[in-house]
């Protein structure tokens, strides 16, 4: 190996190295989060930070939204599933509560305007 | 001499196309070790020469030419060269070799992945989807055109040494 492939070397993995990290990031920031429920559905922007709490067919659950992210911060279903699940910030995330009916999605960001691609 | 060579990487080009691989588009590139000697041996032109042959006759005999699989081996093939025209122009001008066998292969294989993945990106799916693949595929060709550099490398160290041309 001669100086200049060593360079070349470096340079070709730095270049490597920032491509996977342009492209394998884990998609966008979500802005958005659409809450859906038996008693219907409401989009909450996620800029602002707030507890939005939601009443479905066992009782109330309350959704937290918190710089940018969101959770399920507490339910009153039996596994809690939806909790355990933790917080979301990738547009296209989804959270659940099945046994509540209550869920939510959050979108924004350009990819999100389809649900699945495949070539 | 230059179409043993080129019989040599058709020989090579055609059993790798029968080989499996376990990820579309990942292959070694061996018969670019040919390439490689030559151009260490021979310099650029032979190279092409060879390089042009062994696409144009693999594509005849595996029965692709002219389909889409012959369009991508071409645009890499093309791509490659210029890369490779490119390094020895810079030896021309700095009137030494600055690149071996290795930055030599580095150059060639990424450069061969590139202009097949433009051309599969323009021509063929033109989805943004497909970038997800290029990390990958650009460091499979660094690691293969390393590895073919080597064999490139043992196989010039052991044969006679030529009269630069």
């Amino acid at each position: 190996m001669t100086r200049a492939d060593s360079l070349l070397l470096l340079l070709l993995c730095l270049l490597i190295g920032g491509l996977f990290r342009a492209v394998w990031s884990g998609g966008d920031e979500a802005r958005q989060l659409q809450l859906h429920a038996e008693t219907g559905g409401r989009d909450w922007p996620l800029t602002a930070d707030r507890l939005i709490e939601v009443d479905g067919p066992l009782g109330r659950s309350v959704v937290e939204i918190r710089d940018g992210a969101a959770r399920f911060l507490s339910s009153p279903c039996r596994q809690q599933i939806c909790v355990r699940s933790g917080w979301h910030r990738h547009a296209g995330a989804v959270a659940a509560c099945v046994p509540n009916r209550i869920s939510f999605k959050l979108s924004g960001g350009a990819a999100s305007d389809y649900d699945g691609l495949s070539y | 001499m230059l179409a043993g060579y080129a019989a040599l990487a058709i020989v090579i080009h055609i059993l790798e196309a029968g080989l499996p691989s376990p990820v579309p588009g990942i292959k070694p590139g061996l018969a670019n070790v040919i390439t490689l000697v030559v151009m260490l041996r021979h310099g650029w032109a032979l190279a092409a020469w060879v390089v042009l042959l062994r696409v144009l006759v693999s594509a005849l005999l595996l029965g692709t030419f002219m389909t889409p699989t012959f369009l991508l081996s071409a645009a890499g093939a093309m791509a490659s060269l210029a890369g490779l025209w490119a390094a020895s122009a810079l030896h021309r001008l700095a009137g030494r070799p600055l690149f071996s066998a290795y930055g030599l292969g580095m150059i060639s294989a990424c450069l061969h992945i590139s202009g097949q993945f433009f051309v599969a990106w323009r021509l063929f799916v033109p989805h943004p989807g497909l970038l997800v693949l290029l990390p990958v595929l650009l460091g499979a060709s660094l690691l293969f055109g390393l590895t073919t550099a080597w064999l490139a490398q043992n196989i010039v160290s052991r044969m006679r040494p030529v009269a630069a041309p």
